[in-house]
């Protein structure tokens, strides 16, 4: 199975890097977004509440039309039915989760310093806010996973997407908003239990879309 | 049927035992009998929606699911759990008002409950969508399944890691019930009247799901005939 999965990331990958598509939209969407912001702002400083707020809204809405897009282009370029020919269904979601993580990273790693840059942030506790920022990344990629596939499946389009998947992430980003308030205002012990809290959530989402992930993926 | 004797029997019992039995909450009076409508319903919901997540695990995995239509029995459950957190929001939003001043604070436990009307009504949006798709039924249940798992996290783990402005809650931390005798009988009346309720509801509602599809099938009959 391991095989499988490295070909389909390969395969994911490759085809991303042919068109960049999606990375290069939602890079524009998180620039456009954080310049928006600082120039409507015009240099106040905000609270580090509301730069947390910004930080994880401007996240998630950018990272939303990439993660569903690995799912769509396989019904839009009706590649579905052959890979659930070919590969098993497991394999097809830990290829489209390791994607999903990576894309969610590269998003992060380009916002997060526009973030810093233009809205005149401070970060207090640098490791915190890397944790907080990974974590809550990784638990929105594994979360999202499983419902893009779904939203793919049932045929539905962005906004079903985003309808789904965001009560189920909006604890994720309640728990990272916090966490990033710490963060900002200098270290606290109470934070690391959000950073726990994080991970479990995504251990315990890729566990069950793991198991449940056929069901969605083989028509009955 | 003899749910709905039960419910005719405890129901009233649990309204006479929350106004004339269980005396006021010291320091929040008259208002804190709501406490015997606002828990048993946040628990009505919280069981309703785990009763659709074992429904679809029976569905996807026993070995006649899609024959004893268990997806359709966990919309149901779904349905009647939405109704009943819907209830418990109002009733927990009048307590807001008149033990905090006002009717909505953002605690920990409010926003969960409100992300928990929001997932189901996303289940619901879902649900439609898939109106003419053959895979609704497994689509759904693996949606109401992954809600399941996710649903404890902000139920039970964040009132816990975040303050909150709600009174300890009843099974607590030292597996004691900071409560009156007579006012924890009372909960305990009404909780058990609200499940019977629950019950209740949904025995008729799959009732009803079966006799339309006795009808679609004798419709379907007639036609062939």
């Amino acid at each position: 199975m391991i095989s499988d999965v490295l070909r389909q990331l390969k395969k994911d990958f490759l085809v991303e890097f042919r068109s960049r598509a999606a990375v290069n939209t939602a890079l524009a969407f998180a620039g456009i977004i954080t310049l928006s912001i600082s120039l409507a702002a015009g240099g106040t400083p905000f609270s580090t509440l509301v730069q947390a707020v910004f930080l994880w809204i401007i996240l998630f809405f950018s990272a939303m039309n990439g993660l569903l897009h690995i799912f769509t282009r396989e019904e839009e370029e009706q590649t579905s039915l052959f890979l659930s020919l070919n590969v098993p269904a497991e394999a097809v979601y830990l290829a489209k989760l390791v994607f999903n993580i990576a894309f969610f990273l590269v998003i992060e790693m380009v916002t997060c310093p526009l973030f810093i840059f233009f809205l005149q942030v401070t970060v207090k506790d640098i490791i915190l806010f890397v944790m907080t920022v990974l974590s809550g990344g990784l638990a929105l990629a594994s979360a999202v996973t499983m419902l893009a596939a779904m939203t793919a499946r049932a045929g539905g389009k962005g906004s079903l997407f985003t309808v789904i998947s965001f009560p189920v992430v909006l604890p994720v980003i309640w728990v990272s908003i916090g966490a990033t308030v710490e963060s900002l205002q200098g270290s606290s012990g109470d934070a690391w239990n959000s950073v726990v809290f994080l991970l479990a959530f995504s251990g315990a989402v890729t566990a069950i879309s793991f198991l449940l992930f056929r069901y969605v993926w083989y028509d009955e | 049927m003899k749910t709905g004797r039960l419910v005719y029997l405890f129901m009233p019992a649990a309204i006479l035992m929350a106004f004339l039995y269980a005396p006021p909450a010291a320091g929040l009076g008259e208002a804190s009998r709501i406490v015997y409508f606002h828990v048993p319903l946040a628990w009505g919901s919280v069981l309703a929606f785990a009763v659709s997540g074992i429904l679809s695990i029976r569905y996807l995995f026993g070995s006649n699911g899609s024959e004893a239509m268990l997806d359709m029995k966990a919309h149901h459950s779904a349905g009647i759990g939405l109704t009943f957190t819907v209830l418990a929001i109002i009733s927990g939003s009048i307590w807001a008002k008149m033990s905090w001043g006002s009717y909505w604070n953002w605690d920990p436990r409010e926003t969960s409950i409100v992300i928990l009307l929001l997932i189901y009504i996303s289940y619901f949006a879902l649900y439609g969508v898939m109106s003419d798709n053959g895979n609704r039924g497994r689509i759904s249940s693996v949606y109401l399944i992954l809600v399941m798992v996710v649903v404890p996290f902000f139920i039970f783990v964040v009132p816990r890691v975040y303050p909150s402005l709600h009174p300890d809650p009843i099974i607590n931390a030292e597996k004691k019930m900071n409560m009156d005798m007579k006012m924890r009988m009372t909960l305990l009346v009404s909780a058990v009247s609200f499940t019977l309720l629950y019950v209740y509801f949904m025995g008729m509602r799959n009732r009803l799901m079966g006799i339309e599809k006795k009808i679609d099938e004798k419709i379907e009959n007639r036609r062939e005939i």
